[in-house]
């Protein structure tokens, strides 16, 4: 393998090539000056940066949102399947096993597009291809008739025994949450073992996964305190991380904000999430501190990629970032197109 | 101890020694210096591919920072002139 022949110099190489990558992102001015750009300007200033490509080759095609949605997802899945290309040995197996991430999202929107009658030209629009479905393969999926036959197209991949375990329920509540839930659990524990396994490199592995299953967790717990939603809410949590079961239950059914807080607090231990606990205020929305949750925990794989300058941890950083410039670029570009105020777009935004 | 080592040798042997051991010092210090160099140079170099292969425009200045270490094999080479001239 790559790491035991040629010693550090593919990780320096290539966490180099993630760190010049991560610098071209796009700042926060930008952001800032392209809330007040209609569609048609928004689409030229990307144009003028990493998405000239895709934009150039769709915009025969499509125009307006269809064009940058289109865009943003071909660029991702791009980028994505670049990274696993020029990753030495043991990162490019780590990076293909976070990107399977993406494998259970774009089979949920094709499952949820197809329920709810979406033409398969828009479900198209939002998959990224960069799991271990390719773009061919996903295809196939949207063009089939029926969720059914998705199911049976699925047969040999990873994602099938979970997915026919609950698809008659699915179908008949006609909700792919428990599905979903189920998926990410299975795919966490995969996470986990592979870190787990020895590998060289596994221990850096392993405090992201520590860290976004913590996160997710966090962000379950607020969700499902927002909607009431507290029976058989330990079905919901993410296993392996810093909560057991019986923690989260106990936190969840905790009727005072600053109590839920002060426990949550007690069982966390990093620094940045703790400032923020601190200063979370009842005023925020969910939405709100969703996306501080967010900057919390980019922040910390910021400083996690700087102790660890040569490991899975600038490749998975500067991923994670590139995912929330599409997610931000997306955001701008829907709530131009169906006349959001600014300031809620803003709302929107991590950056 | 030296003493009875170097009886029985003559003059000229002795200068040779001396020869020899400066010629040793001279290539060691060359040789050392030069894997130290391609050490420093290996990370260096990587990084610089990695971020020319992101960004043509940094060529010139990661070129610049790879050739920084040679300064160690420069010295070694300084050192070895000294000793053998």
């Amino acid at each position: 393998m790559a790491e035991t022949s040629a010693g550090p110099v593919p990780y320096v190489y290539v966490c180099t090539r993630m760190r010049v990558r991560k610098s071209k992102l796009i700042p926060r001015e930008d952001y800032l000056r392209l809330l007040n750009m209609s569609i048609p300007e928004i689409t030229r200033f990307i144009e003028e940066t990493q998405y000239k490509r895709e934009i150039d080759e769709l915009a025969s095609s499509f125009q307006g949102i269809d064009l940058i949605e289109l865009a943003l997802s071909w660029n991702l899945a791009k980028e994505y399947q670049s990274i696993q290309e020029i990753s030495p040995g043991i990162l490019k197996r780590f990076t293909r096993s976070y990107l399977r991430k993406w494998d259970i999202q774009n089979v949920l929107t094709i499952f949820r597009g197809k329920t709810q009658g979406m033409k398969p030209g828009k479900i198209r629009e939002i998959l990224v291809p960069a799991g271990e479905m390719d773009r061919v393969f996903l295809d196939r999926l949207v063009k089939e008739e029926n969720p059914e036959r998705i199911l049976e197209a699925l047969k040999g991949k990873s994602v099938y025994p979970v997915i026919a375990a609950g698809f008659a329920t699915a179908i008949t509540e006609e909700s792919f949450a428990k599905i979903e839930n189920e998926l990410y659990k299975e795919f966490y524990a995969n996470l986990l073992s592979e870190a787990m396994s020895g590998f060289k490199g596994g221990k850096q592995f392993l405090e992201y996964i520590l860290l976004d299953i913590d996160m997710m967790n966090i962000r379950n717990m607020f969700r499902l305190r927002a909607d009431r939603l507290l029976e058989k809410a330990g079905t919901m949590m993410i296993p392996g991380g810093t909560f057991s079961i019986g923690d989260f239950e106990d936190l969840i059914v905790l009727e005072d904000e600053k109590d839920f807080i002060e426990a949550l607090k007690s069982k966390l231990k990093l620094k940045s999430l703790l400032v923020l606990l601190d200063e979370l205020s009842s005023e925020k929305s969910l939405r709100e501190i969703e996306i501080d949750l967010i900057k919390v925990q980019l922040a910390q794989m910021e400083s996690l990629s700087k102790l660890n300058p040569f490991s899975i941890h600038p490749i998975l950083t500067y991923l994670e970032k590139k995912k929330y410039e599409i997610f931000n670029l997306r955001a701008i570009a829907r709530g131009k197109e169906v006349n959001l105020p600014t300031d809620r777009i803003r709302g929107y935004l991590v950056m | 101890m030296v003493g009875e080592e170097l009886v029985g040798l003559t003059p000229e042997m002795i200068e040779a020694s001396q020869a020899g051991m400066k010629a040793l010092g001279a290539g060691l210090a060359v040789g050392l210096t030069g894997i130290a160099t391609g050490i420093a140079e290996m990370a260096i170099g990587s990084a610089a591919v990695g971020a020319t292969a992101e960004n043509k425009d940094v060529f010139g200045l990661v070129l610049l920072l790879t050739v920084i270490p040679e300064t160690i094999v420069i010295f070694g080479l300084v050192v070895s002139l000294l000793l053998l001239f």
